[in-house]
């Protein structure tokens, strides 16, 4: 079938409405469209992503366990999702379209081949789902945003076909120092982290380092970077909606990983107040790849229009993904993220900063307790339901 | 890590005091300890993956930044360095990891002298 009759006159789902006619730019991972004008390409590109759902009757994970995972499996699935589109923009580009039908690269049939529901698949349910037992979720209990960051980051290290950095930024703080020795671990750092200087210095290094990196690859190893957030307690915050939006504009954007209040889904973008996503709560039945390595795979593409919620819906427990496939690539997402930041009016997401700041402090507890001298101090201390301050000192 | 299924019932240390018991608290403290920020810092009350803390009241080097804080708050639920935590400053929002605490409590004490923290992990997605 040829692509150009993939268009919303010839598709027509009842239960999702069209996609709206706004002359709002609609942004999609980095890209915008015009809603007007760009319908078709807007589809197109949608239905290119990869798109997992839960499945049924696969091989039990780990020998005995379950054959589907509708129900428990849906952050597993936006997990793969942004993976998957951080592999197509490693291995294909953010430009590639998917034509239905039409045989693909054989890029192609790898990267999806990673992600078949099988136990020996790279980021198949099963894996996912027995990874998570190391970071103390059982196979069936549900995932966070950040829960399936830490187990792709694990299982990255096992992909030698990508050999991707997948780096999760803790504690709502990017530094940029972590990543450039995860992405040129060839390079040496010894004594940098205490030089505030250290990293414009190491552009210098890199020449050097040149000859010796290019008999084991690249310069840089692609960077897929996952920043798990908290926006908010029960909502999220209002001043964070302005930079949410900003990040689907940025080149580097993967989308975000997170959810309405117990459904994950995967964003890939917004229109005026609306985030665009892609669902995974359709239960399909897995997919035996053919002989020949083919994965029948229109079952991994979302043919119908894209879901849309409202931006205010969103649980504020999210992570954000960004791929840099050079280093001038990450050069150019941390200048543009500097930039965001001076905003007026929003706040930033996440901090970005050189070095790592020191963490480490020793602190002197002292607990006040009743046996402690100073009986003035005591009646200060203590009120009247008996609760002390803790001190601590430098 | 299995969810702390009892989730503790105590009321927020704002609701548990007055304005004026707690602000006469704040002013006893900080004439006492001039150089250290008074801080509450309570769960969220629908936590179900961090441990409670022993303590909600806190007396804190004002030269201390958030980083320092987050990690000796971190180790004391014995955290690993992967699992999620996140302090919410007056329940909205996340505060910068380098600002210090004096910073912080420049922009962010309450009326009554103050300053509140909110701690949570994140949420998890399934449906049932």
């Amino acid at each position: 079938m040829d692509a150009a009759t993939l268009t919303y006159d010839t598709l027509r789902f009842g239960e999702f409405e069209d996609f709206p006619e706004t002359s709002e730019p609609v942004w999609i991972l980095g890209k915008e469209f015009n809603a007007l004008t760009e319908r078709d390409d807007i589809l197109s590109d949608i239905t290119s992503r990869l798109w997992f759902t839960y499945r049924k009757n696969f091989q039990p994970i780990g020998g005995t366990g379950p054959t589907s995972d509708t129900g428990w499996g849906c952050m597993l699935r936006c997990g793969q999702m942004i993976l998957g589109q951080a592999l197509v923009c490693r291995h294909l580009g953010r430009d590639w379209r998917w034509d239905r039908g039409q045989r693909q690269r054989d890029a192609y049939a790898s990267l999806l081949n990673a992600f078949i529901d099988k136990k020996d698949s790279c980021y198949s349910i099963h894996q996912i789902a027995q990874m998570g037992v190391g970071e103390g979720k059982s196979i069936g209990q549900w995932y966070g945003p950040n829960t399936v960051a830490q187990v792709l980051k694990k299982l990255a290290m096992f992909d030698t076909w990508s050999r991707q950095v997948v780096h999760v930024a803790m504690d709502n703080t990017v530094v940029i120092e972590d990543i450039k020795r995860l992405c040129m671990p060839w390079l040496d750092y010894g004594g940098a982290c205490a030089d505030p200087g250290g990293a414009s210095a190491l552009n210098g290094c890199l020449e050097g380092a040149g000859a010796m990196a290019e008999e084991e690859g690249p310069l840089w190893r692609p960077l897929v970077l996952l920043i798990p957030l908290r926006l908010g307690l029960t909502d999220i915050n209002e001043a964070y909606i302005e930079t949410l939006k900003q990040c689907f504009m940025l080149p580097q954007s993967l989308g975000v990983i997170g959810g309405k209040p117990n459904s994950a889904h995967y964003f890939i973008g917004y229109v005026g107040e609306e985030l665009i996503y892609l669902d995974p709560h359709t239960t399909q039945p897995a997919v035996e790849p053919s002989d020949d390595g083919q994965v029948p795979d229109d079952t991994y593409h979302c043919q119908h229009p894209p879901c849309r919620m409202h931006i205010c819906e969103l649980d504020p427990s999210i992570a954000a993904g960004f791929f840099c496939k050079t280093e001038d690539e990450f050069d150019d997402w941390c200048m543009r993220i500097r930039r965001m930041s001076c905003n007026r009016g929003s706040l930033p997401m996440f901090e970005l900063v050189e070095t790592q700041p020191p963490h480490m402090v020793s602190v002197d507890v002292l607990n006040l307790t009743p046996d402690f001298s100073d009986s003035d101090r005591l009646e200060r201390f203590f009120d009247s339901e008996d609760e002390e301050f803790e001190i601590l000192s430098l | 890590m299995p969810p702390y299924d009892k989730p503790q019932m105590q009321k927020p240390f704002k609701l548990r005091k007055s304005f004026a018991t707690r602000k006469l608290e704040v002013d006893g403290i900080r004439s006492k300890f001039p150089n250290k920020i008074p801080v509450i810092i309570e769960s969220y009350q629908r936590e179900r993956y961090l441990p409670p803390l022993d303590k909600t009241k806190f007396l804190v080097p004002q030269e201390l930044t958030m980083t320092q804080f987050v990690t000796i708050i971190r180790n004391r639920m014995a955290l690993l360095p992967t699992q999620a935590f996140y302090l919410l400053i007056n329940n909205t929002g996340l505060s910068s990891m380098s600002l210090t605490m004096a910073q912080m409590y420049r922009d962010h004490q309450d009326d009554d002298g103050f300053l509140y923290m909110t701690y949570a992990s994140q949420e998890m997605f399934g449906s049932s």
